[in-house]
């Protein structure tokens, strides 16, 4: 989802803060190397704050900071990225495009009010915008206000019916008003326009996956962990889908892919990833007791209880551990 | 006794004898200091639970004894005078004076404070600052203050969440002007919900979960107000979440400068342009991240010259599982963050706050002291390896740009767990050796009395400026003896929420005779003193 939203902010908002920048040769080069190289990333931040030193109000080194930072993708440099976007606004409050920016990172962290705020400010000098409007859209959604959100991003919609972002969006307010099937023709219709990154395809597989339509949900997961051979979510959720059709060793495999690695489990445990953390425990319990490892199925479902006392599913998955035990079944 | 036997006997009796670090005495209960710090801890989590409160030497009656007041947390919560009775006893003169500054509605939470005397009548005032709730109290000169917050035009906003605070006089006109640091736009009506979902387990939040919001710098109009100046002087970054201050004068123009310690964003150096205005000069001075071009939670700071080059270095207390960050200052401009070869690699396991550079033991040179003690109350269900309480870290400076990690070695009062905040050091007894006061989270504070052990030689300096402020905050001084030359600023500007002794101390080592004290006054007007008897505390007033 960030990602997605995010490219599509960066090709259509950045030319234009850049359009007035000082040692714009330098500058240009960073922002090539921003988007196309992220192994570049932390040679991009050096170079961006020597830029900094020099001039410390330029305004396209600070959106170009916090671009990166955001990139980058730790909580703490989240802060920074904010930070940054701040500091460019501060010294032009006209720029558009640093306010999406600022908004979208709002958004990522849950923090809807603020990115509503800075939206309706941007709009003010840009109405009508339809990235703006669409992640105005979203804004209301995380604001639990569905309804207001599907009629902010149906506007977007009308006014530009190509808005991959808008239509994404729009899956998700329909989704959270209980309308699933409208939700699914709408992220169909995302997901066939091939965007470049994997959460339109983690949402619809998994909305398939919870319609029993397996053999779908396969296809576009897999679809999506071509795009992001990182993304643990999808690794879990294909491995739910491959336990659906029965077959137990591709979704252990898929499991593996989304365990943590050798030391990085304090990082794993820290409550940011906790939804991420509570779903590989859930799905590795059930694919344990559908092999019937009763120990491990039961250990996995204990640890989604530690987490969430009240995960009803958990609750089953080990009421049912303990009942198979109990019949002598198992190992 | 025989050969071997008396050899392993040396042997065991060098294992066994006293090192030659300083010691701490808890002389809190002795001094009859009963404060107890409130936090107003709450199921909630309101971050400002967690932050602590200040403390502040300052001798309020011109006695020539440091006078202690503390500042409490929680709204309602009575902060405390103590009057210093000379004979290491404290009296609790609050209600006298009139500073409790319990009022200021339910979510008045109080967090700092800040020591100078902003009327130049000769007696120090006292800052206070807080969530929405920052206090100016003018000390009268009789035992008693009156809050003139209102008058003076320095109250904050109702959502203000101010930290640490100082005065000092950037524009040379002879008042003290202040700096306020803010840390982030908290409103209590929209506190996240941060950590599991699970009884015990909810947590203080991130700072990223706010944002930051900008210092203020009020200048002194000289007739008891303040005009802010915040913006005008280039210092009202937005991006800030800061919780500590300090002001030295980095590049030795005359002009002092300002540091910012800020939570999870970089660290701002304001570099005072001598004209009213500041530059943010912390990506070119390379003090704003850490050595990887990341951001740290900075907590509390201070600057002084800890390698003798002249030039005044600055030191920052992290987050848990962060160095504190130690950059000397080549001179040129830039700094070279020098901590893991400086020997602090103690300090990453720690979340550190106040902390002060001083001569704990008076040999000449400056140590690095640091109390600790994590955010997150209930870090242990996360970080099993952390926390909430803490100790202190002493660190004694070994010559070469190194320190050494002295704090088992000085005594049991540096090995007692806390939930350190402020930190503020003064000599309150006036015996040579400086000593320390440590607040806590919901706890007592504790007095520690340095006990001087195997220390060297000193001078304490009382300044008294007539063209300049009316104690010399800014004034460069050079000390000269037969051991070397130290330059050190009159700056009692420093720590996490907290004020120092405005009086200069400075360890002379082994030297029997200062043989030249050369001050350089705000004003600009230079003094030279020579052949200046050690082990003195010297009022030098400006000429």
């Amino acid at each position: 989802m960030n990602a997605f939203v995010f490219a599509c902010i960066l090709l259509g908002g950045i030319a234009g803060v850049l359009a007035q920048a000082p040692l714009h040769d330098r500058l240009e080069r960073i922002r090539a190397d921003l988007f196309s190289r992220p192994e570049h990333l932390d040679q991009d931040v050096r170079d961006l704050k020597e830029i900094l030193a020099a001039d410390p109000r330029s305004v396209e080194a600070h959106t170009l900071l916090g671009i990166a930072y955001r990139a980058i993708g730790t909580q703490d440099l989240m802060g920074e990225s904010i930070a940054e976007f701040r500091q460019a606004l501060d010294i032009d409050p006209s720029l558009v495009p640093v306010r999406l920016y600022l908004a979208r990172v709002y958004l990522d962290l849950g923090r809807a009010a603020r990115a509503k705020e800075e939206l309706e400010t941007a709009l003010t000098q840009a109405p009508g915008n339809p990235q703006l409007l669409s992640l105005l859209g979203e804004s209301e959604r995380q604001l639990k206000n569905p309804s207001r959100a599907v009629e902010v991003l149906q506007q977007t919609l009308k006014a530009d019916e190509s808005s991959v972002q808008a239509r994404y969006y729009l899956g998700l307010a329909l989704l959270d008003l209980g309308q699933r099937d409208d939700a699914i023709r709408e992220l169909e219709r995302v997901v066939q326009s091939s965007p470049p990154v994997s959460d339109p395809y983690l949402t619809l597989g998994t909305l398939y996956l919870n319609t029993g339509r397996a053999a779908e949900a396969i296809q576009t997961l897999n679809q999506g962990v071509h795009i992001d051979p990182r993304g643990l979510e999808l690794h879990i959720q294909l491995a739910r889908a491959y336990r659906t059709k029965g077959l137990l060793d591709k979704a252990e495999a898929q499991l593996a892919l989304a365990a943590p690695k050798d030391g990085a489990a304090p990082a794993m445990s820290a409550y940011q990833y906790q939804q991420v953390e509570l779903d590989l425990n859930l799905e590795r319990g059930f694919v344990k007791l559908q092999r019937g490892q009763l120990v491990a199925a039961g250990d996995a479902f204990k640890k989604v209880l530690a987490m969430d006392p009240n995960n009803e599913q958990a609750t089953r998955g080990l009421a049912e551990v303990n009942r198979k035990k109990k019949a002598g079944g198992g190992k | 006794m025989s050969g071997p036997r008396w050899l392993v006997a040396v042997a065991f009796a060098l294992a066994q004898a006293p090192d030659a670090s300083v010691r701490f005495v808890d002389v809190t209960a002795k001094a009859t200091i009963d404060f107890v710090h409130r936090s107003g801890a709450t199921p909630d989590k309101y971050m400002i639970e967690t932050f602590g409160s200040g403390v502040a030497w300052i001798d309020y009656d011109n006695d020539g004894f440091p006078d202690l007041y503390f500042v409490n947390g929680a709204p309602g919560s009575s902060n405390a005078l103590y009057h210093n009775n000379h004979d290491g006893t404290f009296t609790d003169v609050t209600a006298r004076a009139g500073v409790a500054d319990n009022g200021g509605g339910a979510h008045a939470y109080k967090t700092g404070v800040a020591v100078g005397d902003f009327d130049n009548d000769g007696f120090l005032d006292l800052f206070v600052t807080g969530y929405g709730a920052n206090v100016l109290y003018r000390n009268n000169g009789d035992g008693t203050f009156t809050d003139v917050t209102a008058k003076a035009g320095v109250a904050s906003g109702p959502t203000e969440w101010s930290t640490s605070a100082g005065f000092f006089d950037y524009d040379h006109d002879g008042h003290l002007d202040l700096f306020v640091a803010n840390y982030v736009d908290f409103r209590f009506d929209d506190n996240p919900y941060c950590g599991l979902r699970k009884d015990g387990y909810r947590m203080y939040c991130h700072p990223t979960q706010f944002d930051g919001t900008a210092d203020r710098l009020f200048h002194n109009n000289g007739d008891g107000t303040f005009t802010d100046a915040s913006r005008k002087a280039g210092i009202a970054n937005t991006a800030g979440k800061g919780l500590g201050v300090t002001f030295c004068d980095f590049d030795r123009d005359g002009n002092t400068d300002i540091y910012v310690a800020n939570d999870t964003v970089r660290n701002f150096l304001y570099h005072n342009n001598g004209d009213g205005t500041f530059t943010d000069v912390a990506y070119r001075a390379g003090v704003g991240f850490d050595p990887n071009g990341k951001p740290r939670a900075g907590m509390g700071t201070d600057c002084a010259d800890v390698d003798g080059n002249g030039y005044p270095d600055l030191f920052v207390t992290n987050f848990s599982e962060e160095l504190d960050a130690l950059f000397l200052n080549h001179g040129d401009g830039i700094f070279e963050e020098v901590s893991d070869r400086a020997g602090l690699a103690s300090s990453y396991i720690p979340l550190g706050f106040g902390t002060r550079l001083f001569d704990v033991d008076n040999d000449g040179d400056l140590d690095i002291m640091v109390t600790n003690g994590h955010v997150i109350d209930n870090v242990k269900l996360y970080q099993p390896n952390l926390t909430y309480e803490q100790k202190d870290l002493l660190y004694e400076n070994i010559g070469g740009g190194r320190f050494k990690d002295v704090s088992s070695q000085s005594g049991p009062a540096l090995q007692v767990d806390r939930i350190g905040r402020g930190l503020a050091v003064a000599d309150f007894d006036n015996d040579g050796n400086l000593d320390v006061v440590i607040t806590s989270v919901g706890q007592r504070p504790v007095l520690l009395r340095n006990t001087g052990a195997h220390s060297g030689n000193w001078i304490m300096i009382r300044a008294k400026g007539k063209k300049s402020n009316s104690f010399g905050l800014g004034a460069t001084v050079t000390i000269e003896t037969s051991e070397g030359r130290q330059v050190r600023e009159i700056n009692n500007v420093a720590s996490y929420l907290s004020s120092n002794d405005i009086r200069l101390h400075v360890g002379l080592g082994g030297a029997k005779i200062i043989n030249r004290i050369e001050i350089r006054w705000p004003s600009g007007t230079q003094q030279v003193l020579t052949n200046v008897a050690v082990n003195q505390i010297l009022v030098v007033e400006e000429p």
